[in-house]
Parts: C-alpha cells; structure tokens; sequence
C-alpha cells in the first residue's frame, strides 16, 4: 500500500507546539522557538514516571478525607468513595454515577490505559494503531475532567458557611487527588503516539 | 471518503523548503499533508489515524476576537457579582467567584486555592487577554517581534484552563445541596454559564495550524 510519507523519513520534524516542519538536526523550531524533537524526548521514561507518581499520589486522594462537614456541633469526615456511597443511599443515583465516573473511574482507566499504551510501544504486538490512537486521544480529552471532584469541594465550602450550624470544610484528599489529575494530564502529554506508527513502520520494512 | 464539509486528505504532498509553510505532519501519527488549497469552512483530518489537522476559515480572526471579547466581559461580570447563596433555618451565606478559590485558602490550603484559582479565572483570563494582543496584531498586520512568544504562551496555557470543568461541577454541588437548604443563583453563575459557553468558542476558533502561518506570514512580509 503506498501512503505519504512521514516526517520522519523525509528528515522532518514536527514542532509539538506550532506544528511548523523543519530539519531535524535543528534543536529549536525556527518559528515559535520551542524545543524541536522528531519525536518527544525520553517519552515512555516521562510518562512511566509520571503515572508511578499519580499512583502513589492517588493514594492519599483515596484514604484521606476530601471534605469535612461540621453540623451542629458533629463533625462528619468523607471521602471520594464514602462521599459515592452517601448519595447512593440519598437516592441521587445521576449525580453519584457522575462522581464516579470522574473521580474514580476516569483516573484510575486514565492511568491503566497509559500503561497498557506504554507497555504496548516498548513489548506489544505492532498492531491496531488506529484504535491505539482514539484510546490515546479519548485518555488526553478526558483527564482534566476529574478535577470535578475538587471544584465541588470548592465551591461548597464557599458557599455552604453558616456558622455553627453548618459549616463545610475541604480536606487534605483534595489537593492530592488535584495533584494524580495533573500528573496523568502531564503524563499524557509526555507521551508520543508516533511511537505507535513507527512500530508499523518498522515492521513493515 | 468525504463528507460534506471535511476532507479528507491523502494525496502525496511534495514538500520542498519553500512551500513547507503549507503542509505540517499529523500529530498522532506524523503523515505529510499539504493543507494547502482548503477552502473556506473547510477541515482536514488525517487519512491513516483520523486526527483532526486543521480548519480554514477566512473570517477565522474576526470570529475569535469577537469570541474573545465577549468572554471577556462576561468573566468580568461573574468576578463581580454574587454567584450563589444559601440559605437554611434563617441563616444565610452567599459566595461569589473569587470566594470558591478565598475559602479555600482560609481553610488553610493556599495551594490548592491557588490551584483552583489558576484553573478557572487566572489561565483563561490571561489566554483571553493574550489573544486579544495576538489577534488584534494579526488583524492589524503589525509584525511585533514577541509574537511568537505570546503564540507559545497562549497555547501552551490553552491546555490548563477548567471552565468547563468547573461549570460542571457547579451543577453538580447544586444539586449535592439542594435537598439541604435553598440555594438562590445570582447574575455571576449566569454570566460564568456564558462564559464557558464562549471561552470554549473562542479557545476552538483558534486554529493552531493557521494561526501560526499567519504569524510566520506577518513576520516575513
């Protein structure tokens, strides 16, 4: 099958920040400056070490507490889970499926598909590109969606303030679990899906 | 293999050093394209990965400076009035934008309040801003030497800004609460609705592809 020619073996790069194509052998893109690479540097090291990073750091987001509500004098601790289960049993079954979406399974299926990804430019089979790529788009689109979590906190402790009555703090699982949702969304820019094509190609030769 | 409105390109280019300006490489899987001769309105996606390349629009600076402006101002209006208000057995408090990220901070986590601060008013006020001096340039065929610098900042920032998160997760605590007590929404939730409607206009008008010919172009002429 013939097919245009990559960047790469017409000696092109691309730069990652204008898309502007220029010798490889220059380090800097000639029109915005930025670093010019034919391919992100050190790409699955980066990314590897970034998803261990929003592993560790998705601990403490899990067993701490993310918000504390004090009512009248009682102090209830929850966390993201706890926080899932209590509206299940409120019956507000919408909300509770979309919290959960996007505070447990979206980061934690974010983080496995990354290292499925990686695992599968360094050892898999070179196969389903195509399928590789949208899993890839679809775990870059959706991880800034987690930090939904952390707005809630924040904006019910704003609002929910009256005194001795009610009073809603944030706890300290928020600002970990904001940390795993940046870390994932640097992890996935730090990944490379050419990686991918260049399997392709390779075994094509 | 084409739809109304969008090409799909598999064409061989030949890219020599003088036309390279016209072609760029697919993100994803890094395939030359000649993007060439799109016509107006007109989108490019990739042939092997169907990566979405690139959009020309004519009125494409007209449209994010109208964009822009208007997100502008509706930021403004949701910074400066009342968002929400609470209130239960005859207490009552109120929060206005700038508190979600305060409270938290008198909570003691300026971190995280300035986190929540950068990700809902400070990055997309200053992108907005940013684009406002770029487009405004561009629009004006003035080659300033920082127009590169500010293109690499304003794309760069893109990436980080939440408001649509954020709007999201408005809906979400109101309905989290309002079996507790009576929330009232005031002018700035209406405005902030607006605004994420329009910033995410205005960040998507924006082709990265094309803005950046038009810098390379200014510079040159």
């Amino acid at each position: 099958m013939s097919r245009p020619a990559t960047a790469a073996e017409r000696g092109l790069a691309s730069c990652h920040l204008c898309l502007k194509l220029a010798s490889k052998d220059l380090h800097q893109c000639p029109r915005c400056g930025s670093a010019l690479h034919l391919r992100k540097s050190a790409s699955l090291q980066r990314t590897l070490a970034l998803l261990i990073t929003a592993v560790v750091l998705y601990l403490p987001a899990n067993i701490l507490p993310i918000m504390v509500t004090d009512q009248l004098g009682n102090s209830t601790e929850s966390t993201i889970l706890g926080g899932v289960v209590l509206l299940i049993q409120l019956d507000s079954i919408p909300i509770a499926v979309v919290i959960f979406i996007a505070s447990v399974m979206v980061p934690l299926g974010k983080m496995l598909v990354m290292f499925y990804l990686c695992w599968s430019v360094s050892h898999g089979p070179p196969v389903s590109q195509r399928q590789r790529t949208v899993l890839y788009r679809i775990t870059e689109f959706i991880g800034k969606w987690s930090m939904l979590d952390v707005f809630v906190v924040a904006i019910l402790v704003a609002l929910v303030n009256l005194g001795g009555l009610l009073v809603i703090r944030p706890g300290g699982a928020a600002l970990a679990f904001a940390g795993v949702v940046m870390v994932t969304m640097v992890a996935a820019e730090s990944f490379d899906p050419r990686l991918m094509w260049d399997q392709m190609e390779k075994s094509d030769e | 293999m084409s739809t109304t409105g969008e090409l799909i390109l598999d064409t061989e280019s030949t890219v020599g050093e003088s036309d390279q300006s016209a072609s760029l490489a697919c993100p994803s899987c890094d395939l030359v394209f000649d993007v060439s001769d799109l016509a107006d309105g007109e989108t490019a996606r990739c042939s092997r990965c169907g990566h979405f390349l690139t959009r020309y629009r004519a009125d494409e600076l007209s449209r994010v400076m109208a964009y822009t402006v208007s997100a502008l101002i509706l930021l403004a209006l949701a910074c400066s009035f009342p968002f929400m208000e609470f209130k239960a057995s005859g207490l009552e408090s109120m929060t206005t934008l700038p508190q979600t990220a305060l409270q938290l901070w008198r909570n003691g986590m300026p971190d995280l309040a300035f986190l929540v601060a950068a990700f809902i008013i400070l990055i997309p006020a200053a992108v907005l801003i940013l684009n406002v001096i770029l487009v405004g340039a561009l629009m004006t065929q003035r080659p300033y030497a920082f127009l590169p610098q500010l293109g690499r900042l304003i794309f760069t920032l893109q990436n980080w800004s939440m408001v649509e998160v954020f709007f999201i997760g408005v809906l979400v605590s109101l309905v989290k609460i309002a079996g507790m007590a009576t929330v009232v929404l005031d002018i700035s939730f209406w405005a902030y609705a607006a605004f994420s409607i329009v910033f995410a206009l205005a960040v998507s008008s924006l082709d990265r592809f094309q803005c950046w010919r038009r810098i390379e172009g200014l510079s040159r002429s």
